[in-house]
């Protein structure tokens, strides 16, 4: 027995120590150094840092560039975010049952999701793009070709249409998420409840979002992550431009830590950025963790 | 409190026509960009609707090998399989121990891998392009390789180790019993079995890692390592002043066409666990 024991301790460390090996090396260790670093002024491609304790965060509570991407990520997340949910759940709600467009939805609603966010990027730089995009053609279709414009190129219109791609992209991975919250509530009481009278909005708003509540949580959750954490969209579709109009945490970080080589203040933004998102996705956590409508009832 | 006929027959119709329109919404860009890519690039400046004389197969063939293309994705292909053939065993080994074997720590590592599952990539983005420069694996395909294994365990983990804890226990005390070891039991009995698993997780993780892109564009510099969301948006940059709209369409394309293709055929699969990730709770 005992050597068995001893043999069952050697199998367990040796089957995880490969995964843990990778996962410490390259996940965890950055993870340490980078609030290390977010304490250094360090430019440069050299082994020149000098300790500056907490400088940088205090330039970066002066930094108005800085101000404006967290406004921006925070339009995402409550315009865009507030669009998306309502959209999803409206959807899901719609294609829960079996009709045809139900099966057909729920084929492609996932397309925009699966597809690399560089496409999304580009198809969606096409729609917008002045000279021979859809979205132009559509307007001239119907006759309002005259509002056709730069899009993205114009600092009033640049944030919405990055937004609608957002919208785009993200509404398929909330109807999944409310869809698979759908079939969790039993048949019996939606039809317990139209029975008692409840139909249509009452019926949803009595019965089918308490029971949703839970899934709701979490949808806000990943939200507010991908609200922040929007890179790709918009660093292809704008560079943050034009005059910095769509500029975001994470494109800022970018442009401070790749192309400035300013490491430790790219850090210090990638360190104030991981906080806004425990904070943000905390709150909501608190603010959700009970229904409000149990209350009530 | 029945409603009239009329009345419900409106608004199913309602709701179909909003349910058309998202349809079309979604899925109508994704015709566009290939039907675009098969056209020249006087018939892309006429008209985005009109569809093109004859299809001009030739775009794929300038985007593959003029715009390098398809050096990408090569490079995104080797990049992906090196990727699964390290991710698939070394996950696996992880979950089977912690769906099978308690041990003491087993909370702290277990979480520490699942916190993985959502935090910010970008935490790490500066101190990673700096780590794969101190061990020599920057701007390189095994480099990049490793950093992907590392940051798709967690989910790898978190799904298989779900896997295994379905598996009956009785298949391997029965083959313990006939001497198998620890070891050979999980590779001869419990892996085959989690076949079904390993092929979503690794269908999943392949469309990501295919996609992938902040990651390939601070670790990979070089041209010739490119990987396909960098080539692609790299001939975006390029085409601005060249023009060659074809190509570059063609070149989306390429990009989704395949990933499309994947989710199309294992879409129920592929759908249910991403669920189980998402409500991991």
């Amino acid at each position: 027995m005992r050597t068995n024991n001893r043999g069952r301790a050697w199998f367990v460390a040796g089957f995880l120590a490969p995964a843990t090996l990778l996962y410490a090396v390259f996940v965890v260790l950055p993870v340490c150094q980078a609030f290390q670093i977010s304490l250094y002024r360090w430019r440069g491609i050299s082994e020149q840092r000098t300790f500056v304790g907490l400088a940088n965060f205090q330039r970066l509570a002066g930094d108005e560039v800085f101000r404006q991407a967290l406004a921006h990520n925070l339009a995402f997340l409550v315009i865009g975010g507030a669009l998306t949910l309502g959209l999803a759940m409206a959807i899901a709600h719609a294609i829960h049952g079996n009709g045809r467009w139900a099966r057909l939805i729920r084929g492609v609603y996932l397309f925009p999701q699966i597809i690399s966010m560089v496409v999304v990027a580009v198809l969606w730089m096409f729609v917008y793009n002045p000279s021979f995009g859809i979205l132009k053609a559509s307007l001239q279709t119907v006759g309002l070709g005259r509002f056709a414009m730069d899009w993205l190129g114009t600092p009033g219109t640049a944030l919405p249409a990055v937004l609608v791609t957002f919208v785009w992209h993200a509404v398929g991975f909330h109807i999944m998420l409310f869809s698979a919250g759908l079939r969790t509530i039993p048949a019996e009481v939606q039809e317990a409840a139209t029975l008692d009278g409840a139909d249509g909005m009452l019926r949803f708003r009595q019965v089918t979002l308490p029971m949703l509540f839970p899934v709701l949580r979490v949808a806000i959750v990943y939200m507010v992550i991908g609200a922040l954490n929007v890179f790709a969209l918009v660093y292809l579709m704008t560079v943050g431009g034009p005059d910095r109009r769509t500029e975001v945490m994470l494109t800022y970080l970018y442009e401070q830590a790749f192309k400035h080589s300013d490491f430790g203040y790219g850090t210090a933004l990638a360190v104030a950025n991981f906080a806004v998102v425990m904070a943000l996705s905390g709150l909501a956590m608190l603010l959700l963790r009970r229904d409000p409508t149990e209350a009530k009832a | 409190m029945r409603q009239p006929r009329w009345r419900k027959l409106l608004r199913d119709g309602l709701v179909m026509a909003a349910l058309a329109a998202f349809a079309l919404t979604v899925v109508l860009p994704l015709v566009w960009v290939f039907v675009t890519s098969l056209k020249s690039s006087p018939e892309v400046f006429a008209s985005p609707w009109s569809l093109p004389a004859s299809p001009r197969w030739d775009n794929y063939a300038r985007a593959w090998r003029e715009a390098g293309i398809g050096q990408c994705a090569l490079n995104s292909l080797i990049v992906t399989l090196a990727t699964l053939a390290i991710l698939l065993p070394v996950g696996s080994m992880a979950a089977y121990v912690f769906a099978r074997y308690p041990f003491r720590g087993f909370r702290t590592l277990f979480g520490a891998f699942l916190g993985g599952m959502t935090f910010p990539l970008f935490l790490t983005i500066v101190p990673l392009f700096f780590l794969l420069q101190a061990l020599g694996l920057f701007d390189s395909l095994e480099g990049l390789t490793l950093v992907y294994v590392a940051y798709s365990l967690p989910f790898t983990v978190f799904v298989m180790t779900g896997f295994f804890q379905t598996l009956p226990q009785e298949l391997v005390e029965s083959a313990m019993i006939d001497g198998c070891g620890h070891v050979t039991a999980f590779w001869k009995v419990m892996l085959p079995l989690a076949r079904p698993g390993l092929l979503v997780v690794g269908i999943f993780n392949a469309i990501g890692l295919w996609n992938e892109y902040p990651l390939a564009l601070v670790l990979v510099v070089s041209d010739e390592i490119r990987t396909l969301p960098l080539g692609v948006a790299n001939l975006m940059m390029t085409e601005h002043y060249q023009s060659d709209w074809g190509a570059l369409f063609a070149g989306l394309v390429i990009v989704m066409g395949p990933v499309l293709a994947v989710y199309w055929a294992f879409r129920d699969r592929i759908h249910d666990t991403m669920v189980a990730g998402a409500l991991k709770g």
